[in-house]
């Protein structure tokens, strides 16, 4: 009697591990996606990359306007819904004193330039083939959308892309640009 | 009820007090409003002394952290400067230090034309120890009719005990056609 309740709890204890071993997998990306919330409030990196129009593209000398970043890749479907309503916000927002800097983290440029040439955005495209403003920027999930005051301090963060995020960022924005 | 010769002087005495001590306290208060304004004439002087005070402790604690970081006897410093002609669109400079990519720099529209006016941009600062080193600069670049520049230089160093200052200045006076590296160490 006393084996069989030992085995029974046993039993349990291997079910419940077998449960909740998946789980664990999504508390790890939890965790390390969570970093990005570091840049909140802290001066955004300086970066320079080449662009798609071949120009070279600062951050800091877009001191003075509000800046977002938006990282993105080729195979990352979600960038794929999120960059033509950017484009839709980039449209609007231009006139108002907004920069809007997607940075493209593939190795492959020229898939890059296909893409925005498909998706017909009007923003700059920048290639980080080299993943050294990513790492700068902690890229975890993409994408990654970072929004920068006028005086370059990181003010919003959003990792993935969910069809009313945009709603968000329209919300900060319209902040940040009335500051 | 009339009043007395000896009321109606006590009453001209009380009359005479209360008017002289309302101009009294109106001339404290003329008095106050004097110092008060000076008080902050002298705040603000203090405020801009304390600002000025802030300024100066930054600028030396740069300069400390700098020593600090880069000693005098291993210090080397990589400058970039144009002296060209023709028009000629600066895109990138790159230094190799020992087979080390040390400095890989994208000058944008802004920094060129900063340059192409005279300024001076210092690429690269770094710890080196005494002896020989080999550096490598490679710049690119369009110059007219849109055509691609890429120069190379190897330059070889003989660092000693003090600081080490080399100027990369990309200039086409000598061939008066392409730009190239022009190697300059200041002493």
């Amino acid at each position: 009697m006393g084996l069989r309740s030992n085995n029974r709890s046993v039993d349990r204890r291997r079910a419940l591990f077998a449960l909740l071993l998946p789980f664990s997998w999504l508390i790890h990306c939890e965790v390390a996606s969570s970093a990005p919330a570091d840049l909140m409030s802290q001066p955004a990196s300086d970066f320079a990359l080449r662009s798609l129009g071949q120009e070279n593209i600062r951050l800091s000398e877009q001191l003075g306007e509000v800046v977002i970043l938006n990282f993105w890749a080729t195979w990352c479907g979600p960038c794929r819904q999120e960059m033509p309503l950017l484009d839709a916000i980039y449209s609007k927002y231009r006139r108002a004193g907004l920069v809007l800097l997607s940075i493209n983290i593939d190795e492959d440029e020229e898939q890059a330039a296909e893409m925005a040439k498909t998706l017909r955005v009007s923003y700059p495209v920048l290639l980080d083939a080299r993943n050294e403003v990513a790492k700068a920027y902690e890229l975890g999930t993409l994408p990654l959308t970072v929004l920068i005051d006028r005086e370059g301090t990181v003010r919003y963060v959003s990792e993935g892309f969910k069809p009313g995020y945009e709603k968000r960022y329209t919300d900060t924005l319209r902040e940040l640009l009335n500051e | 009820m009339k009043l007395g010769t000896g009321m109606f002087r006590k009453l001209i005495a009380c009359l005479l007090c209360a008017l002289f001590s309302l101009t009294g306290s109106a001339q404290e208060l003329s008095s106050d409003a004097s110092s008060s304004a000076e008080d902050f004439k002298s705040l603000d002087q203090e405020v801009q002394a304390l600002k000025k005070e802030v300024l100066d402790l930054n600028r030396e604690l740069f300069v400390l952290e700098e020593e600090l970081l880069f000693p005098a006897n291993t210090q080397v410093a990589v400058f970039v400067s144009m002296d060209v002609g023709e028009f000629f669109a600066l895109d990138s400079v790159t230094l190799k230090l020992d087979n080390k990519e040390v400095a890989n720099y994208l000058y944008t529209e802004r920094e060129a034309q900063a340059l192409l006016k005279g300024g001076v941009h210092r690429v690269y600062i770094g710890n080196l120890k005494a002896g020989e080193h080999e550096l490598i600069a490679l710049f690119t670049g369009q110059g007219p009719n849109v055509r691609d520049y890429r120069r190379g230089a190897t330059i070889k160093l003989e660092k000693g005990v003090g600081a080490k200052y080399i100027e990369l200045k990309i200039s086409d006076r000598a061939s008066k056609a392409q730009p190239e590296f022009v190697v300059k160490e200041w002493e």
